[in-house]
């Protein structure tokens, strides 16, 4: 019953009672936790209003060594995200962020890279084009969990591919050369602006403005490629902006 | 959760699990309050059973302000020296009870029945939306003042309403910021609230 700390962002909150709820949280330590917090709800408690959704707090918590939830005993709020309270696309963007990383994670399976590309995003977003911060951040999910989409060859035959008539499968996991576009699986068409796109965003140049209408191409091709791989769609999906 | 004699889907079983529903209710605690019951007195039990029952068939919504209330209009709403030009917009009935608590506002109130929660799957269809903006719409309202909790989602419920309410010519206020961020107004006290009331900014 020892006592443990860790740094954690709240993802999804749910009343349990009069004055508890139980938080999903993400760590760096230790990935995603879930922990029931007595006394989450009143004003004046060891939580200091810590377990609001989207935040980063500083967690006390004892673990439950036979299954169950952990005991959550303190939350200190150490760091928000104020655009996300002045913008709404923004905040549904943070909701969609808050999703993946809830549904998408396992417990005791952490993830520090993708700990630490959550925060960026969440303190990004806002600034600049919400829709292009999120396409960063799936890309890099994907990445970490080992479902990154090929697109530097051809996904079937590992050909080169040549500038026309590109065509993405999410089912084949990646760009698909125009010879082997036959066959099951929904394709969608893929512009070349489309493909550079792809590339910059899971580089280092990330942050070089996207056109809109590359944009909104590459929404449809992600939201393609973690629908099929979460074989349903995020709720939040129908919430994010191009 | 079963008591050995009673079948699952028997009377008892059924008001177990009917009573572990309720929030803080977990099966040890909706066996012993079952058992409790069972012990009970008939009248006593009765009479728990009619008010439950009533809560449901006699509170309706007020037509106006969404808030729970035996008749058609609440007593907020009927009150004629309520000022109708300001609406002060919360989030749940005991919410409109700690401001009213906390006194001095004398405007009229707008209960949403909650927040949006798009990760909940609630969305403006599932809160009194449409009848707010339907009673700004009607006219002689100034000043929409967003009273939601707040927390990450009452803000941006507050968000989405002032984008709605804006258009229609209407002033919209945040209560000031004396709230601690995260917080919920039915924990917060008296002094608060009125201060936060008093300080409302545009938003
Ligand atoms: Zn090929
Ligand atoms: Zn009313």
């Amino acid at each position: 019953m020892a006592t443990e700390k860790v740094k954690a962002l709240v993802l999804r909150t749910t009343d349990w009672s009069e004055t508890s709820r139980i938080a999903t949280l993400f760590s760096r330590e230790r990935g995603k936790l879930r922990g029931l917090a007595k006394g989450g709800r009143r004003l004046k408690s060891s939580f200091d209003n810590g377990l609001d959704l989207l935040t980063l707090c500083d967690m006390v918590l004892i673990r439950k060594t036979t299954g169950g939830l952990d005991l959550l005993t303190e939350a200190v709020v150490v760091r928000r995200f104020p655009r996300l309270h002045r913008e709404l696309s923004a905040l549904y963007a943070g909701y969609y962020v808050a999703e993946l990383l809830a549904d998408w994670t396992e417990e005791l399976d952490p993830h520090p890279a993708l700990f630490d590309e959550a925060l960026e995003a969440l303190e990004d977003l806002g600034d600049g084009s919400v829709g292009q911060r999120v396409l960063r951040f799936e890309t890099r999910l994907l990445a970490e969990l080992g479902y990154a989409p090929v697109i530097d060859w051809c996904s079937s035959c590992e050909g080169p591919l040549s500038a026309q008539a590109l065509a993405f499968c999410a089912e084949a996991g990646g760009v698909l050369c125009p010879r082997c576009q036959a066959g099951p699986g929904e394709r969608r068409r893929l512009s070349t602006e489309a493909l550079g796109g792809m590339r910059a965003l899971a580089s280092e140049k990330w942050r070089e403005p996207l056109a809109d209408r590359v944009r909104a191409e590459l929404r449809g091709v992600m939201g393609g490629i973690i629908t099929h791989i979460r074989g349903k769609p995020p709720k939040l999906l129908p919430y994010l902006g191009g | 959760m079963n008591t050995p004699r009673e079948q699952p889907g028997g009377v008892i079983s059924r008001l177990m699990a009917e009573l572990a529903k309720l929030p803080g209710i977990g099966p040890k605690s909706a066996e012993r309050l079952t058992h409790h019951l069972l012990a009970a007195r008939r009248e006593e039990v009765l009479v728990l059973a009619d008010a439950l029952r009533a809560l449901k068939e006699q509170i309706r919504r007020c037509e106006l302000c969404c808030a729970p209330t035996e008749h058609v209009r609440c007593e907020l709403c009927a009150d004629t020296r309520r000022d109708p030009s300001i609406i002060c917009v919360v989030e749940q009935p005991r919410d409109l009870t700690a401001l009213q608590r906390a006194g001095g506002y004398r405007g009229r109130y707008h209960v949403l029945h909650g927040c949006l929660s798009p990760l909940d799957g609630i969305g403006p269809e599932h809160l009194t939306i449409d009848a707010l903006l339907d009673r700004v719409r009607a006219g002689g309202v100034q000043e929409v003042i967003m009273a939601t909790n707040p927390t990450t989602e009452g803000d941006g419920t507050a968000l989405y309403l002032s984008s709605l309410l804006s258009p229609l010519g209407v002033r919209v206020t945040r209560l000031a910021r004396g709230l601690p961020s995260g917080s919920v107004l039915e924990f917060a006290n008296n002094q608060m609230l009125a201060d936060a009331l008093e300080g409302r900014r545009s938003f």
